[in-house]
């Protein structure tokens, strides 16, 4: 008798679990909701869903396969991964670079550094339900894959880097096509404003929405380009300076919050075009300067060990400070390799950053935090 | 008034089975003539456009593999479908509520204006008929949705009243400017009262018109959830809202109860301001001079039809390459951008009528 039943319609605080998986969430987690009508009220978060036990699995392994597991740190750019691993070795066996070796490192982080912020527009476009806009860059983005393939002779995954250089030299005419890539991106970017960036309906979507205060970021240790659209004028690259990035000129985009607040949903997804072109502006340079030499330390050869020691050393990801902490004892394996990935602060400002938050717009902020869930669940 | 077309009651006669038939048949088997030989192959052709379309905006290929250039995809998704099996039982509510709204839907077929010839109902009261199951429709959509106890269902189906409620509005003030042109709301005076020529639209018979058009046509967007504008259905954080519990058959029909709104909206803009089936007048005359009126008939068919489609690929270019707003800023603009607009054009289409009459 279903229908002599009392309906009610509660108008207090409702809970919504969303995830692991949900169309919501831009990797697999949990949200805890509370919400007051379409506003959230509190949020927690639950993460842990990717857990691979990455970080015990280099302990199990030889020093020389502890590389392509840092490519699995974070799939999406995996060489930011292999790249802190490899300066940690480097800094503990006190192995040189040869500077060729070291200019191909950045090529590669830097085409990375493009790859993986257009794939952060491209979450940012599915996020407010703009589907062209995804597969213009993800067009786009095939090009640098195929560059990447190029070099490396794989589009994700490279296990391209080794303890003192890297695994092969460029091939002719590599440089030249990177440098094509970087003006067709340039040109198309301007088209992709228009389009998008500065589209009516995205700046409704974005500007104002979910600013994340300076004082936030240093409550829970954001860096990278999160940090940088709310003022935090902070970048590894500029502040401790490896492979020879002291040697080039590049800016630090700020967020300013043209068109809006600063630090708001806007101020990131703008950070990153311009962070962009700053890495176009890098590889143009590296152009310029790639010395003649070899691209590998000869004395590192198949029999190398590592000394035991340890080293903290930092590098500047696509998502922020990405720091690795190496410990040898001197064994065929390494003793303990730990990371500090950039996703693990953004994720803790979740619920403070939401709150008061509709509960449309949680999607979109939650792809504007660029959360890289592989490396903080590694 | 007739209960049938012309061109069905035509039909059965050469069947010679329509002595003796009762109204309601032929009322019923005009409805599924209709439905079969008319809206069927409009969506699957519409849905193979858009989907070509759609991919070429998008630097994509689209359908490619069923038939010739993909033709037939729309078939093969449309038989897949219907294979498909849903998993979950409905509760007698739903199922009532899928009735009423199948009837809410589909008893605006008997109002469609799709020629002068394929009129079945033509009163004054027609052109708010399609209003009415609208509305139904938004408040079946809510308690759907509340009914399904969850969140997506909840916000879902809350989000599709408050959308048709705020497009409601809007949409019946802009159709009153075009009765008042016409001084009737009858498809065929409103047709009759426009010509071939885009100059002879009501749309560009004075500038309030105008208006009227572009608020009538934003608003239906409002009212019926069609993309950009489909916050209530589509916004990511419920992926599908009431729709998200549905699956193979039902979700087809419901798919395809949402081009149906789509299409009948279109067809009545272009019946209120585009023109409607105007054929030049000429032609007209001579095809009736032969006694041509079949052909009379599918020449206004496929006229409307191609000005239906145009209005429809027209929308989804822009839904194509808009991002879908939030649904309070949807319903913020139907109510603080298109009533007011809505409003400008009522009183300026009066005063230009009142103007004409003085003349």
């Amino acid at each position: 008798m279903s229908w002599q039943h009392q309906e009610s319609f509660r108008t207090d605080l409702t809970t919504w679990e969303i995830g692991p998986y949900h169309g919501a969430l831009p990797a697999p987690m949990r949200l805890r909701l509370s919400l007051d009508g379409e506003i959230i009220a509190a949020c927690s978060v639950e993460t842990g869903f990717l857990h691979r036990g990455l970080e015990k699995a280099f302990e199990l392994h030889s020093w020389r396969a502890s590389i392509s597991y840092a490519d699995h740190l974070d799939p999406e750019v995996a060489i930011f991964g292999e790249l802190a691993l490899c300066l940690g070795v480097e800094e503990i066996g006190e192995i040189a670079v040869p500077p060729r070796a070291q200019r191909i490192r950045v090529i590669l982080a830097e085409l990375s550094r493009i790859s993986a912020h257009l794939v952060y527009m491209v979450r940012m476009a599915r996020a407010v339900g703009s589907e062209t806009i995804v597969h213009y860059l993800l067009r786009d983005r095939e090009k640098i894959l195929d560059l990447f393939e190029l070099l490396t002779g794989a589009r994700f995954s490279f296990n391209f880097l080794r303890f003192g250089g890297v695994s092969s030299d460029v091939t002719d005419g590599f440089i030249e096509r990177v440098l094509e890539v970087c003006e067709m991106i340039r040109i198309r970017m301007k088209e992709y404003n228009d389009l998008f960036t500065f589209n009516h309906a995205f700046l409704m979507r974005t500007s104002g929405v979910a600013p994340l205060l300076a004082k936030q970021v240093k409550q829970f240790g954001i860096t990278g380009p999160n940090a940088r659209a709310s003022g935090v004028d902070f970048d590894v690259r500029k502040t401790h300076p490896y492979m020879g990035y002291d040697q080039l000129e590049f800016k630090i985009p700020v967020g300013l919050g043209e068109e809006g607040m600063v630090g708001d949903v806007h101020d990131r997804f703008v950070i990153r075009l311009r962070e962009l072109s700053q890495s176009m502006e890098i590889l143009k340079q590296l152009s310029e300067l790639l010395p003649s030499g070899e691209f590998l330390n000869e004395k590192i050869d198949l029999e190398y060990e590592v000394p035991s020691g340890e080293a903290y050393v930092r590098v500047e990801s696509s998502r922020g400070l990405l720091g690795c902490h190496v410990v040898s004892d001197g064994g065929p394996r390494p003793n303990r390799i730990q990371f500090r990935p950039p996703t693990l602060g953004n994720l803790m400002a979740i619920p403070s950053l939401v709150e008061g938050v509709r509960i449309e717009d949680l999607p979109v902020v939650l792809a504007s935090l660029d959360l890289g869930i592989a490396e903080a669940d590694r | 008034m007739s209960s049938s077309p012309a061109w069905v009651s035509a039909w059965l006669d050469a069947w010679g089975i329509s002595a003796g038939l009762p109204e309601w048949v032929s009322a019923s088997i005009s409805v599924a003539a209709l439905f079969l030989l008319i809206l069927v192959p409009s969506a699957t052709l519409i849905s193979y456009l858009d989907r070509k379309l759609s991919a070429d905006f998008q630097a994509r290929v689209g359908p490619n593999r069923a038939g010739p250039a993909g033709l037939f995809q729309p078939l093969a998704d449309l038989l897949k479908l219907l294979q498909k099996e849903t998993r979950r039982e409905w509760s007698w509510k739903e199922n009532l509520w899928l009735i009423i709204h199948t009837m809410a839907l589909y008893s605006t077929l008997a109002v469609i204006p799709l020629g002068s010839l394929a009129l079945m109902v033509d009163t004054e009261m027609s052109a708010f008929l399609p209003f009415w199951s609208a509305l139904v429709l938004a408040l079946g959509t809510m308690l759907l949705g509340l009914g399904q106890g969850s969140v997506p269902g909840w916000f879902g189906g809350i989000r599709v009243a408050a959308q048709t409620l705020a497009g409601c509005f809007p949409a019946l003030i802009a159709l009153l400017c075009a009765g008042m042109r016409t001084g009737s709301f009858r498809w065929s005076v409103l047709a009759s009262s426009q010509g071939f020529m885009p100059w002879q639209w009501t749309c560009f018979s004075n500038p309030f018109q105008l208006i009227a058009l572009m608020v009538f046509v934003m608003s239906g967007l409002v009212l019926l959830e069609i993309s950009p504008l489909d916050g209530g259905h589509s916004m990511s954080d419920i992926h599908g809202g009431v729709a998200s519990h549905l699956y193979g058959r039902r979700f087809s029909l419901f798919n395809f109860g949402r081009f149906y709104g789509f299409f009948f909206w279109s067809v009545i803009t272009v019946v209120l301001f585009l023109g409607a089936w105007n054929l030049p007048y000429h032609l007209v005359e001579r095809l009736k001079d032969w006694g041509a009126v079949r052909l009379l008939g599918i020449l206004e068919l496929l006229l409307i039809l191609t000005k239906t489609f145009f209005v429809m690929l027209l929308v989804v270019w822009v839904a194509r390459v808009s991002p879908r707003s939030r649904v309070d800023q949807i319903t913020d603009f139907a109510w603080k951008v298109l009533s007011p607009f809505s409003l400008v054009a009522l009183v300026g289409a009066s005063i230009w009528a009142g103007w004409r009459a003085f003349q």
